[in-house]
């Protein structure tokens, strides 16, 4: 039986042996860090863009951009869907063989064409149409996140022990912009502040003084759900137990959905020291105090409270399909549908966009690569399976939802250092909205500055960033109200791996045009293009046949016809995308293979 | 480029790695974003003052000259910034 000590040991062993032994042999032996060579940091200095920056610096700010929803839900979905065994081999196999070397080289690849993001580089060695692609392709990606995102926050802030910290962070957020940058405040007091005001919130609402928020909370959504007794729709689950499949969609939940929005649109339109940067800073102290203490609580329960530390969850329930999912008929073979399902924990694309254009662009010496690329992937490595920990523990109660299992899961763990457990999980639940939301108020704005340069010229309206944000929640609240979430979660998944895999296509097609054994990139960025590209694949055909199909031509389904019609196109877009670039890539690769590129001498500091 | 400061040995040293990796993930984005924003006020000035050089004749040539040792040491990284090629991964960094 699996305990968390057992996970512990077997990711200390995974980052030291896959560090040691492999990330820092090809960074040696292939890439070949040289730390005489200029960086663009040093080259290009702007003192903003380009700056050269400590590799501890680095590192630390490199995690907290890659760190999101993606290791926590991803982990937690599939522990429910094939046990949590296949779940943590995946992990550790994938971060030890892929995870990092997607990082590490997107970055590597970046500091050796003068700072430029993978699609630029993409437009340089493999072809002008694949950069044109690739940003088609991140646009439906963020969609994507974004409804996937809005679904989970959505959901959690519904159950009234939640929503008290929430509206706190909205509220502390502004009051710390201004008390930063316009009151000019010492960062230390506006920091106890917000933190610990949120923090109070939080345990408020867990019921720290009576049950009075909670008890109003709980009104309110019967109050609103009581416009609408059976719910604004349905939409399938194919993971929930055989009978309550039809999950309805309630007043109050699209109302936090539209709080939610809110929330997103404070931050994508106002100036980001406003609003956007200082929630993320309470944020990060929240999420980052939540995981730091939560998992030495994981270290210290197999000691401590061995019962808290043993897994409740099954090892591993069947390579095909539960007898739920296949009840719904849908189908979700272990192969390749837990490599979506599992995205950020063991490789992701959206690191390698966020390594090029930010990361690399400060990178001051070439042997600062490895640690912070491939440290901040080890790094998140972990709280994929602080996740899986902390589901795995608390899976006792068959009622309790993913994100619920999770939340008592960190429960479980913060009462291992005396903090009863009602109100850890209640810090649980309020670190895993905080890290989602956070995220997700950036993803409206990078979507909006999407709109407004892809659309900008040809129609002005879209340059309006109200118009801008507005569209892209529409389109956004749409795929939630109208989508099955686990669907637009493998989705997003199959998007995120595929974007990772096409970033391993350029580093590929740069190894060969440079005469760098390719092997290390090639292996799992072709195991991740094959797997995911089917993933896509196996998605539509799920939301065809168990949502599409049995609710075309059915009054009342329209949503749900429309939703799914819509998911299928964009899974079929993206197919298709992936195809473009794998077909332009192998030509590249040819061209290389016959010429190579012609290197200019390296720059080189004294 | 400067001196590298000497590492501290021991535990002033995992103390000061722990500092700054705890910098980086709680303010380094905001120091960036500032300096951001002032570099986007130094282009618009230089483009105010010297907008002669792209052919946007703003200011008269004599509020130019006179304005120009203030701008000089800007000019390089103004260029390299505005000359930059760009598109919408950019705006994720």
């Amino acid at each position: 039986m699996g305990n968390t000590l057992v996970v512990i040991v077997i990711a200390v062993l995974a980052i030291f042996i896959g560090y040691n032994f492999y990330a820092k042999r090809i960074d040696r032996e292939v890439i070949k860090a040289n730390p005489k060579r200029a960086t663009p940091a040093k080259m290009y200095m702007d003192g903003v863009d380009f700056m050269p920056t400590s590799r501890n610096v680095l590192y630390g700010y490199h995690f907290k951009s890659i760190a999101a929803a993606g290791p926590i839900v991803g982990a937690i979905t599939a522990a429910g869907l094939w046990g949590w065994f296949p779940s943590l081999v995946w992990l550790t196999v994938g971060v030890m063989f892929m995870g990092w070397a997607s990082d590490y080289s997107a970055i590597v690849v970046s500091v050796r064409n003068d700072g430029n993001s993978l699609s630029a580089i993409a437009h340089k060695l493999i072809a002008p149409r694949t950069r044109q692609i690739l940003l088609i392709f991140i646009f439906f990606y963020l969609l994507l996140v974004a409804g996937a995102f809005g679904n989970l926050v959505a959901g959690v802030l519904n159950n009234p022990i939640v929503p008290l910290g929430i509206i706190a962070l909205a509220g502390l957020g502004l009051l710390t912009g201004q008390l930063l940058y316009r009151a000019k405040m010492d960062l230390i007091v506006v920091t106890l502040i917000a933190v610990g005001g949120t923090l109070l919130a939080v345990l408020l609402n867990a019921g720290l003084f009576g049950n009075g928020v909670v008890d109003a909370f709980t009104s309110f959504n019967k109050w609103l759900n009581s416009f609408a007794p059976g719910g604004v729709t349905t939409v399938l689950d194919p993971t929930a137990a055989v009978g309550k499949q039809n999950i309805v969609v309630t007043v109050s939940f699209v109302f936090w959905l539209l709080a939610m929005f809110a929330f997103c649109y404070a931050g994508a339109v106002l100036p980001i020291w406003r609003y956007a940067q200082p929630v993320n800073y309470i944020g990060f102290w929240i999420t980052g105090l939540t995981i730091v203490v939560a998992g030495a609580g994981a270290f210290l329960a197999f000691f401590v409270h061995p019962s808290v530390a043993t897994f409740k969850l099954p090892a591993f329930t069947t390579f095909l399909s539960t007898a739920a999912v296949q009840k719904s008929g849908a189908f979700q073979p272990l192969y390749p549908m837990l490599f979506v399902t599992i995205a950020c924990g063991a490789i992701s694309g959206w690191h390698a966009l966020i390594g090029s254009v930010s990361t690399a662009r400060q990178i001051e010496n070439e042997e600062d690569m490895l640690p912070v690329g491939g440290g901040a992937m080890f790094s998140e490595f972990t709280l994929g399976l602080l996740a899986l920990m902390a589901v795995a523990v608390a899976a006792a109660n068959p009622r309790l939802t993913a994100t619920g299992k999770f939340a008592a899961g960190i429960g479980n763990f913060l009462n291992v250092f005396g903090l009863p457990t009602k109100y850890g999980t209640a810090i649980g639940f309020a670190a895993f909205v905080v890290i989602v939301i956070t995220v997700t108020q950036l993803l409206f704005r990078i979507m909006r500055v999407t709109l407004a340069e892809w659309l900008g010229d040809r129609a002005p309206i879209f340059r309006n960033i109200h118009f801008s944000t507005l569209l892209g929640m529409a389109a956004t609240f749409l795929l939630v109200i109208s989508g099955t979430w686990v669907y637009i979660w493998q989705l997003f998944g199959a998007s995120n791996q595929l974007m990772a895999s096409l970033s391993l296509l350029v580093v590929m097609v740069w190894l060969v045009a440079t005469r760098r054994n390719a092997t290390y990139a090639a292996i799992p960025g072709v195991f991740m293009y094959v797997t995911t590209t089917l993933a896509a694949l196996v998605t539509a055909y799920n939301l065809y046949a168990t949502v599409f199909s049995k609710s075309v031509g059915k009054a009342g389904k329209e949503i749900a016809v429309f939703g799914s019609g819509v998911t299928i196109l964009i899974a079929l877009l993206i197919v298709v995308a992936a195809i473009f670039i794998a077909y332009d890539g192998i030509r590249a690769l040819q061209r290389y293979r016959k010429k190579p590129l012609e290197v200019a001498p390296e720059p080189v500091t004294a | 480029m400067s001196e590298q400061p000497k590492r501290k040995r021991g535990l002033g040293n995992i103390f000061g790695t722990a500092k700054e990796v705890m910098y980086g993930m709680a303010s380094h984005d905001m120091s960036r974003h500032a300096l951001r924003t002032r570099a986007s006020m130094e282009h618009l000035f230089i483009l105010i003052t010297m907008g002669d050089l792209l052919g946007v004749p703003i200011l008269p040539p004599y509020y130019s000259l006179r304005l120009m040792p203030y701008v000089v040491p800007q000019i390089s990284t103004w260029k390299r910034r505005m000359l930059r090629e760009r598109d919408i991964t950019d705006s994720l960094g």
